[in-house]
């Protein structure tokens, strides 16, 4: 019960920090009838189970930079890709639960031999965030977040390339690119992964590919050709957008 | 005549204990005919010993332990005793038995049979000493003597006599239909007294005519075609012999899958008898004519169907109402375009029974909580349909259930978000039917939201 304020806090900052994030605005007007069923409140009432407010603030500045909203529809901010990345790794994927996490951890074997970092997707999202905040601290004297967005991405594709040193930021046994290949891997994952899983909202993600999701037979299709499939997408839960 | 006979079965009483495997067996058999192990066995319960709780007009009933126990069970009764108890509803000790117990359709044994089902509740059960629960009706229901003007009334039945005019095997399905399988009980309406209308086919067209159980409705098992040209098809016309033994064997057939009550039926009774009882019992069925009845006909509507504008909006999928996209979301997959989905895997909805019931509870509870076959000897395979309960709200539910009762010309009425929201709150919590993930993934992030506003000790 003592923990009351200290959440107030931080759902509190959470609120500022994603309102400093400018891309919600571009989200693409559907009516809002389309989704009626869909009950998921709006992003900045969401109380992360798993980041912490700084690290939430570079989740949701660095979703946003991977899959921008553009004229192509809404992007990983509308689709609510942070809370499937902080639902997975407040779970049984974000603490390896059921991988082989004991050494030897040999970095330089094929791909074959699998995971070879001796920490928890959960841990790599906490060292690689915490890296990736001092490195921009240094650089630029602030957070990322609060970098605008040609110097986000900047930093990101340094992320990618390998160029910036975590160790020297005081991360052991994390190269900045593995950090990275999670964040997109996730991302991505958040926008196509079936709403039910927190990401892909009002099915934003099958929306772009026209996926019609959760349908499980078309034979009346068969031998209608040349005729576009007129259904939007069903959610696993049976939510509808058009 | 009657004096001899009482003899005999008195004769074979006191011989009691000597009983030969063939008439064990018999009597086993016959059990499972009249399917006693599904009124006389409690859920978990050991079989016979009693204690499941029937739900009846008057209040709750429960049945009492038929192993061979002798205080808690019948393993003091004589046959004649027993016999009592089977034809006349009357207990060891005088009393009336509540008609719950469907001896109106037992009084029809033979005094063979009664005596291989005494062998097999004598030597065949294990005795079990649980004594349960004691049916506690409130007056006027408890007074037990009441029954005994109603039986004066209502039960007239006599001891099966074959009908000369028709063959060995129409008999044979007489005396199961009438007598053991009590197949009245549920298949033939009741009256103001709570009596079956009619307890054979001369005592009235009412006969099997069909009946509604809790909501659910028990369709009409008349089975002859009517006879003009183009009259409605009603009862098992549309259904082969081997279409009804098919479905008794294994709870499916090419036009139905079972649901409801009668899935525990042919789970513990039916699709234990012999191809030929069970073809015997759809000969018999064959031979009562289809009036008196209107609704629900399972019938063989296939080529209608094909026709039918609702396949063709479902094809086209454009300018869909609530009901006809939710259809296509929820049960296009399985039931079709068509509405016939498959035969023995998914029954079809066309002409369907529990469809077009008048009353659409065993519908809605059908969507809401699923169904699953019954694993069957001669067809394990234990088929579900999954519940929608978690997936689809009562005025969603409504929405499909309207489209599906008056699509591919079925003939159900509309229904209603009230009608739903009654059927839901009486959904049991049953492992493996709804249909719902219940581990990962099973919580949108609003849920998580919700969960995270209580303090967790695990976090901070």
């Amino acid at each position: 019960m003592t923990d009351q304020p200290n959440n107030w806090q931080r759902r509190t900052f959470m609120r500022q920090s994603f309102l400093t994030i400018p891309a919600i605005s571009a989200v693409a007007s559907v009516p809002l009838s389309a989704w009626a069923q869909d009950d998921t409140p709006p992003l900045s009432e969401y109380y992360p189970r798993f980041f912490e407010p700084q690290e939430w603030a570079f989740i949701l500045a660095a979703t946003d930079r991977l899959i921008p909203a553009d004229d192509n529809g809404p992007g990983a901010i509308a689709a609510h890709v942070p809370v499937f990345i902080d639902q997975e790794l407040a779970g049984d994927y974000g603490n390896a639960s059921d991988w082989y996490m004991d050494g030897p951890f040999l970095s330089d074997l094929p791909a074959e031999f699998g995971y070879q970092l001796p920490h928890t997707p959960a841990a790599v999202y906490r060292l690689g965030i915490k890296a990736t905040h001092v490195y921009c601290q240094r650089q630029y004297g602030t957070s990322f977040a609060a970098l605008d967005k040609a110097q986000q991405i900047t930093v990101l594709e340094a992320l990618e390339a390998g160029e910036i040193d975590f160790n020297a930021l005081g991360v052991a046994d994390l190269p900045s690119q593995s950090f990275f290949a999670f964040l997109l891997q996730n991302t991505k994952e958040g926008f196509f992964a079936d709403p039910i899983y927190g990401g892909n909202r009002h099915m934003a993600g099958w929306k772009l590919l026209g996926f019609p999701g959760a349908r499980a037979n078309f034979l009346e299709w068969v031998d209608q050709y040349d005729r576009p499939y007129p259904l939007g997408p069903v959610s696993l839960k049976g939510l509808q957008n058009r | 005549m009657a004096t001899l006979s009482l003899f005999a079965v008195q004769a074979s009483a006191s011989a009691g204990a000597s009983s030969d495997p063939d008439t064990l067996a018999r009597g086993a058999y016959l059990a499972r005919a009249g399917d006693c192990v599904a009124c006389h066995t409690a859920p978990d319960g050991k079989p016979f010993a009693g204690g499941l709780a029937i739900e009846s007009p008057f209040g709750t009933i429960y049945s009492t332990n038929i192993t061979p126990d002798t205080h808690a069970g019948i393993g003091g009764y004589t046959e004649q005793e027993f016999a009592a108890a089977l034809r006349q509803g009357k207990r060891a000790d005088g009393a009336n038995l509540y008609p719950a117990m469907p001896y109106p359709s037992y009084a029809r044994l033979t005094d063979e049979d009664v005596h291989a089902l005494y062998v097999y509740f004598m030597h065949g059960v294990e005795p079990v000493e649980h004594q349960p629960e004691q049916t506690d009706l409130s007056f006027p229901f408890d007074q037990r003597w009441g029954i005994t003007a109603w039986n004066w009334l209502f039960v007239d039945q006599s001891t099966f006599t074959p009908t000369p005019s028709s063959d060995a095997e129409v008999n044979r399905g007489r005396y199961l239909v009438q007598g053991l399988g009590h197949c009245g009980s549920c298949h033939t309406p009741r009256g103001l007294f709570q009596q079956e209308k009619a307890l054979n086919e001369e005592d009235g067209s009412e006969y099997l005519s069909g009946a509604n159980l809790n909501g659910w409705w028990a369709p009409s098992l008349r089975g002859q075609p009517a006879d003009e040209e183009g009259a409605k098809v009603s009862g098992l016309a549309g259904w082969s012999r081997d279409d009804i033994a098919e479905y008794l064997a294994t709870g499916r057939n090419a036009h139905s899958a079972v649901g409801g009550e009668m899935t525990s039926v042919i789970a513990n009774s039916t699709s234990h008898l012999s191809e030929q009882d069970l073809t015997a019992i759809a000969a018999y069925l064959k031979t009562l004519p289809a009036e008196g009845s209107t609704r629900g006909n399972d019938s063989d509507a296939t080529g209608v169907a094909k026709e039918s504008s609702t396949e063709q909006t479902l094809t086209r999928a454009t300018g869909l109402d609530a009901g006809a996209r939710l259809y296509l979301d929820n049960c296009n997959a399985c039931h079709f375009a068509s509405g016939t989905g498959a035969p023995r895997v998914f029954p079809s909805l066309v002409g369907n029974s529990l469809v077009n019931a008048e009353n659409p509870t065993g519908l809605i509870h059908t969507i809401l909580a699923g169904a699953q076959l019954p694993s069957t000897p001669k067809n394990p395979e234990r088929l579900m349909m999954p519940g929608f309960a978690w997936r689809l709200s009562n005025q969603e539910v409504a929405a499909l259930a309207t489209f599906v009762r008056a699509g591919w010309g079925n003939t159900g009425g509309a229904v209603s978000a009230e009608q739903v929201k009654d059927v839901r709150e009486t959904l049991n919590e049953q492992p493996g039917y709804s249909g719902a993930p219940t581990r990962y993934g099973a919580k949108t992030s609003a849920e998580h939201a919700t969960d995270n506003q209580t303090p967790s000790p695990s976090k901070d």
